[in-house]
């Protein structure tokens, strides 16, 4: 009995990005703040791209489609205008995977402008295109922005959580 | 040269198709996938629209009760900015009340007055509108999107286009009819045209949302200036779609455009009333 329930413990942990992922997409979790009217960031990028890059088995691809339909739902996108736009960031980082032997911060970050880049651009292709909503090159650009200097900060806290994630299932 | 290239095909081919030991489908099928279900969806079709209504009112339950926790960090960060404040506000409250005397004695003689008056003309007191009250459920906003979610839709007579009102001050319109929810479009939006008046002058123009917390006025004559005393925004009614001589706020300056400081925060509203029709009997306001 303790060891079913230390191994639930072990995969609830485990998979604790997924479920920020979710909580996010689903919940009124803001990032955008009316105080800093430029300020606003795409923490769903951050956590797709990192994920999907370091440790692809927690976040899979079918999760990422799916939190893109609940995204579009609440937000009352087009469907599937968020799911693409993740599944694009995820396409980047499994080619980055591929094609890099060893990666670090700077590899992750400077390749994460790709990701940003492709993500945001489908984004505003199809909300411009096809939905009847306006965006602005600028919200676009400062939304890029701020997602590219906030990416070493999350790093950092997701390296920190996978290490200790990795220490405990090890022991 | 072909080396590189064939490296680059490699690696984004594997990328695609390659699926890992947990993951059940490759980023292809999601791709297609996606691809389809927007097409799907723009295409307009009934039965897609019946799907999606059903599918909104559902995760909108859901995601009102993930929400919960944020929303009472919100309330609890509020209770403790109220309490710090509360000198500050017992002062103004105070100044608040000496005026709100002397009003409450001018309210009273305009009351029997206006009481005498409509006996005379025997009108019925109602209040200008029909309106249906709707708790909000959801508020979340993306850096390109302002709206609400509210608990009544198309059960409730709500019909696409009725204005929102909080406080009798107009906050925007219904964008999306669901069953038992519906989406209001906030006027501080970047997608919100409402035609709007400017008292005592009367000038038409076009309140549009510019996704901060005061839209713009535009549109408005030329030469066109701002009052001193007085400058509140109507709504026109000329869209044909809202009703005339709804409250919306007063034109200001800011940053050498003239703009709406709202009567409603946008921030704050917990319940709306849907107007659904105006009352026939104008005078009755």
């Amino acid at each position: 009995m303790a060891l079913i329930f230390r191994g639930f413990k072990e995969s609830i942990l485990r998979l604790l990005p997924l479920f920020l992922l979710i909580y996010i997409c689903i919940s009124e979790f803001h990032t955008q703040f009316y105080y800093w009217e430029i300020f606003s960031f795409n923490l769903q990028f951050i956590i797709i791209y990192y994920w999907i890059l370091r440790d692809p088995d927690i976040l899979g691809y079918g999760f990422v489609f799916l939190c893109g339909l609940i995204n579009d739902v609440v937000l009352s996108l087009p469907l599937a205008t968020s799911a693409m736009s993740y599944l694009f960031v995820s396409l980047v980082a499994a080619y980055v995977r591929n094609a890099t032997v060893r990666t670090s911060l700077f590899t992750d970050w400077f390749t994460f402008v790709v990701a940003i880049g492709i993500g945001n651009f489908l984004y505003f292709y199809l909300m411009n295109n096809f939905a009847e909503a306006n965006i602005e090159y600028t919200t676009i650009f400062y939304n890029s922005l701020f997602t590219f200097i906030f990416y070493p900060v999350f790093w950092g806290l997701f390296e920190v959580y996978r290490q200790f994630s990795f220490a405990r299932s090890n022991a | 040269m072909s080396t590189s290239r064939d490296d680059f095909s490699i690696a984004i081919r594997s990328a695609l198709l390659q699926r890992g030991a947990k993951q059940k489908f490759s980023l292809f099928v999601l791709i297609l996938l996606s691809i389809f279900i927007f097409t799907l969806d723009n295409a307009n079709l009934k039965p897609v629209k019946i799907l999606r209504s059903l599918l909104n009112d559902g995760i909108y339950r859901i995601s009102a009760v993930s929400s919960s926790p944020i929303k009472m960090s919100s309330s609890t960060k509020d209770f403790f900015v109220n309490h710090i404040f509360v000198y500050k506000e017992n002062e103004r409250l105070k100044t608040e009340l000496d005026e709100l005397k002397t009003k409450k004695l001018e309210t009273l003689y305009l009351k029997t007055e206006n009481n005498k008056l409509q006996n005379v003309l025997k009108l019925e007191k109602e209040s200008p509108y029909t309106v249906v009250n709707a708790k909000v459920i959801l508020d979340k906003n993306s850096p390109y999107l302002n709206s609400l979610i509210i608990n009544k839709g198309s059960n409730s007579k709500i019909k696409l286009g009725m204005p929102a009102l909080h406080e009798g001050y107009l906050v925007g319109r219904i964008v999306e009819v669901n069953f038992t929810s519906s989406r209001i479009l906030l006027l501080n939006d970047l997608n919100s045209r409402i035609p709007v008046v400017i008292s005592p002058e009367g000038s038409q123009a076009i309140l549009s949302g510019s996704g901060k917390k005061k839209p713009n006025l535009q549109y408005l004559p030329e030469n066109f200036k701002l009052n001193d005393k007085e400058n509140s925004v109507f709504t026109s009614g000329k869209d044909g779609v809202l009703f005339p001589g709804i409250a919306v706020g007063n034109a200001v300056f800011d940053d050498d455009r003239i703009v709406v400081k709202l009567l409603s925060d946008p921030d704050q509203i917990n319940f709306v009333s849907i107007a659904l029709e105006q009352q026939t009997d104008v005078g009755a306001r």
